[in-house]
């Protein structure tokens, strides 16, 4: 087994074992082999080596037994019983523990929270493709040669001069009094100075700092930067919103207003183009049948709640001047039809065309790849989506009560999420996604590099041919992982900064699942929680190794 | 549809490229200019990386510029959008650990306590870990015996499980042995590890096996093959290791969340969030708390990071 991350595809499956083969081709017939066939002394030696093997594992697997296999056991048992602190644990009311069978599990399902908590965790894990893209940037930035020789020399005098320029920029507009420039024109230098000197390990230790530091101390300190109106956060971004305010005010409220269209022109195209695509794909007989639904029905979730976006309350928060009027009943409308159409257009283009593949395709060829695009269609087009109200709305926002204000953040019910998501964000940016990336960056052919040149391809082209096609193992892994991490996670965060909130905003599986087990002492049904997790994580895990191997072979 | 044209594209093929200009002729001047050009360009380029990466990076420093700026003011300026204090308050940092004194604006928490016992707890787990981690390590990896890779499988795939999963009866197991509350109950459920015996055994299936083969020649038992052989080659594995479970038990909270009780055991994560719950208003302490302990976190990796880029790619294997 190798160091070498490319001779061991991430998201195989079979890889922790595929490196011994090589090592012990010899000894391992033995075992398979009849006992009685062995002579006295290899069955002797085979004794000793059980021996040994088992007296080196003894202390782990002691360990093992108490505190991962016997707490198993006790926990699938636990799901199915009423064991509850207050009734179970209390000496003075020792009731006998009941077997409920499936009551834990139903009423999970029937419980609304529940449903809310999943779609919190979910909605977590849309911040997941930005993060990815960041952590994808920066590898490539990091990737490029630093140590230019002589250049070194001109980059600094170079930087410099951009430095000194932007400080002078900065003290000339007067951004908040000239200690705030003079900080950030002395940590840029700083960070520059270092980077030309040191290369990439510095600008690389510097990414991977918030991760690495993550806990409880960094989540105390985002918690303080989001204090509302007086934390810093808000004092960075109430200039901006002033000058958004002014220009809007300054403008007529039609011309902001036609924002909206655009953004629903722009979703409406995205889903043409992504679902064009799919359909070449198929086509080209690179993704089979199921690939080309499942990734077209994710298309379509955004579509489908874009009823519930328009119903939320962000829009309808001033019953005065009731800004949630008819044209945002028509947007969705207007969106759902023409999504239909397109639907219905590349349908038929579909079952008209000619292609000669599609009969000897298996129908979940190429899932992930299908997968993967779609769901950064979804993104795009969620985006759009989201800002299309906002730009019907600004009008009414900046020129009722006190205009355009910064929100409570983490005390806001619509801000607590997208705020914690922000805060992700900057943590993961530098984490060991970036680590991996760089990792297969390294060991993309140089050759395809060089090919690409001689064909004359943009630096756009090299990326999207090359570049991404070579890293598609490194992201397929990395978004399983972040899928199986993303189901599972969210509880430091929620526990130390907002306790859940505000109105349950904020709690994500794992915080419900600490909250019944040690709070409220429900363990039976804390126990039918983290169960369902696990299906959840179990399914992500089945799709990763039925898919995971094909994905990268491809 | 069979007589597709073939024209435009052999017709493209043909035509002179005016990338590379390989008819053209090649004079001493051509050559210096595409050289000039091609210096400016690798110049600019290499100061937009610079500028790009420094950008990022700012905005990664950030926060902790704030962080340690804000731990150093006065109690009156904390509210104040000025990032700089009017004038350094070094002993912010010894009112941190003061929870006697009389000025409820200076009162700390017991914080040496915490950082002590955070340190104590860190480092029996890692030690323990460690230990248990390779001996199953180097019984998995060097060791032959029936029914070892069913039991590996059995290992990996618990690696599986949400941890959330094991809590609860975890607890119930520790109410039962009378640990909660304890230091014991933190260290031992931690000092056992599938992650470990796993990145381990991937570090020793890089030694060559004709080392033990040479060793078992010479009659080295296999106590001595473990100690004397495996354990020195594979010291970087156990360096990363060490690093990863003591960042990761210097930053753990759940467990240490649901076990400890008393004050005076409080961990770190959990000392600082007591001190958020109790005295939160007083930012200044809280930052200069919190900038104590990300500290040693910044120093540790800046130095040992070659260890943990390695673990962490290698970790990636496990799919």
């Amino acid at each position: 087994m190798t160091l070498d991350t490319s001779t061991n595809q991430p998201g195989d499956a079979q890889s922790p074992f595929s490196g011994q083969k090589p090592e012990f081709p010899v000894t391992r017939p033995d075992y398979t082999q009849d006992a009685q066939a062995l002579s006295k002394s290899a069955r002797k030696r085979q004794r000793k080596n059980l021996a040994y093997g088992l007296g080196f594992l003894a202390p782990n697997i002691l360990g093992f037994l108490a505190f991962t296999a016997i707490p198993l056991v006790i926990a699938m048992y636990m799901a199915f019983t009423n064991w509850d602190v207050g009734m179970h644990n209390n000496p003075e009311r020792r009731e006998p523990l009941r077997f409920v069978g499936l009551e834990n599990f139903i009423r999970l399902i029937q419980m609304p929270q529940f449903w809310q908590y999943l779609g919190n965790t979910l909605f977590f894990m849309m911040g997941m493709p930005f993060s990815i893209a960041g952590s994808l940037f920066a590898a490539i930035l990091l990737s490029k040669d630093l140590k230019g020789g002589s250049n070194r020399t001109w980059t600094i005098l170079i930087a410099g001069a951009v430095l000194v320029a932007s400080t002078l920029m900065l003290v000339a507009w007067g951004a908040s009094g000239t200690a705030m420039a003079m900080l950030i024109a002395g940590l840029t230098g700083m960070i520059l100075i270092g980077g030309t000197a040191g290369g990439t390990t510095v600008y690389r230790t510097l990414f991977y700092v918030p991760h690495f530091t993550a806990g409880v101390a960094t989540y105390l300190l985002w918690k303080k930067l989001f204090v509302p109106d007086t934390g810093p956060i808000a004092a960075a971004v109430q200039p901006v919103l002033t000058s958004i305010e002014g220009v809007v005010r300054a403008s007529p409220p039609a011309a902001v207003q036609s924002g909206f269209v655009i953004c629903m022109l722009l979703g409406a195209a995205l889903i043409f183009l992504g679902l064009g695509r799919l359909r070449r794909y198929w086509e080209d007989g690179e993704i089979g049948a199921a690939g080309v639904l499942l990734s077209a029905a994710l298309l379509m979730v955004p579509v489908a709640l874009v009823g519930r976006w328009y119903g939320f309350d962000l829009y309808a928060e001033d019953p005065a001047t009731g800004s949630r009027s008819m044209d945002l009943g028509w947007g969705s409308i207007w969106l759902l039809g023409s999504t239909a159409l397109i639907l219905v257009y590349h349908i038929l283009r579909a079952l008209r065309a000619d292609h000669e593949f599609v009969e000897k395709r298996q129908p979940w060829l190429g899932v992930g790849t299908g997968l993967m695009f779609a769901a950064t269609v979804m993104v795009a087009v969620f985006v759009m989506i989201g800002l299309g109200p906002v730009f019907h709305n600004l009008p009414t926002w900046a020129t009722t009560g006190d205009g355009l204000k910064t929100p409570a953040w983490l005390a806001d019910v619509h801000w607590a999420k997208p705020s914690l998501m922000i805060m992700g964000f900057w943590g993961a940016i530098g984490s060991n996604n970036m680590l991996l990336y760089l990792a297969a960056l390294t060991n993309v052919p140089q050759e395809l590099y060089e090919a690409a040149d001689i064909d004359g391809a943009s630096r756009f082209q090299r990326f999207w041919s090359v570049t991404w096609p070579q890293l598609a193992p490194t992201t397929f892994f990395v978004v399983v992982m972040g899928v199986i991490g993303g189901l599972q996670g969210g509880f430091e965060m929620a526990r130390v900064m907002t306790q859940g909130g505000p109105a349950g905003q904020t709690t994500t599986l794992a915080y419900f699942i600490y909250k019944e087990g040690f709070e409220t002492g429900r363990l039976g049904f804390s126990s039918a929680v983290a169960w369902t997790l696990f299906l959840m994580v179990f399914v992500v895990t089945l799709f990763n190794w039925k898919f995971g191997n094909k994905y990268v072979n491809d | 549809m069979s007589n597709i044209d073939p024209g435009p594209r052999l017709e493209q093929a043909t035509q002179p490229s005016s990338v590379l200009p390989y008819g053209s002729e090649l004079t001493s001047a051509t050559v210096a200019e595409t050289r000039r050009g091609k210096f400016v360009r690798s110049l600019t380029s290499t100061g937009m990386l610079h500028l790009l990466l420094t950008g990022m990076s700012l905005l990664m420093v950030l926060p902790f510029t704030w962080m340690v700026l804000t731990s150093l003011k006065p109690a009156g300026e904390v509210n104040d959008p000025d990032w700089f204090p009017s004038s350094f308050q070094w002993r912010n940092y010894l009112d941190v650990g003061d929870k006697d004194n009389p000025d409820p604006q200076r009162r700390g928490v017991d914080f040496g306590r915490f950082y002590w016992n955070s340190l104590f707890v860190a480092a029996w787990v890692t030690f323990l870990q460690v230990t248990t981690s390779a001996m199953a390590a180097f019984s998995f990896s060097r060791l032959q015996w029936p029914g070892r890779d069913k039991i590996f499988l059995m290992y990996l795939s618990t690696m599986m499980l949400p941890g959330l999963v094991m809590m609860i009866p975890n607890f119930q197991i520790m109410i039962n042995l009378g640990w909660v509350n304890t230091f014991t109950g933190l260290i031992i459920p931690g000092a056992f590890s599938a992650f470990g015996t796993f990145l381990l055994r991937q570090f020793m299936l890089t030694i060559p096996s004709s080392i033990d083969e040479a060793a078992e020649i010479d009659g080295a038992s296999k106590f001595r093959l473990f100690w004397d052989i495996i354990l020195p080659l594979a010291r970087p594995g156990l360096i990363t290791l060490t690093i990863f479970t003591f960042m990761g038990n210097y930053n753990s909270f759940f467990w240490p969340l649901v076990m400890l009780r008393s004050e005076h055991k409080y961990t770190l994560p959990i000392g600082l969030m007591f001190f958020d719950s109790t005295r939160g208003q007083s930012t200044h302490l809280l930052m200069a708390a919190v900038t104590m302990s990300v500290i040693p976190m910044i120093i540790l990796f800046v130095f040992l990071q070659k260890y943990l880029v390695r673990g962490i790619q290698l970790g990636a294997v496990k799919g």
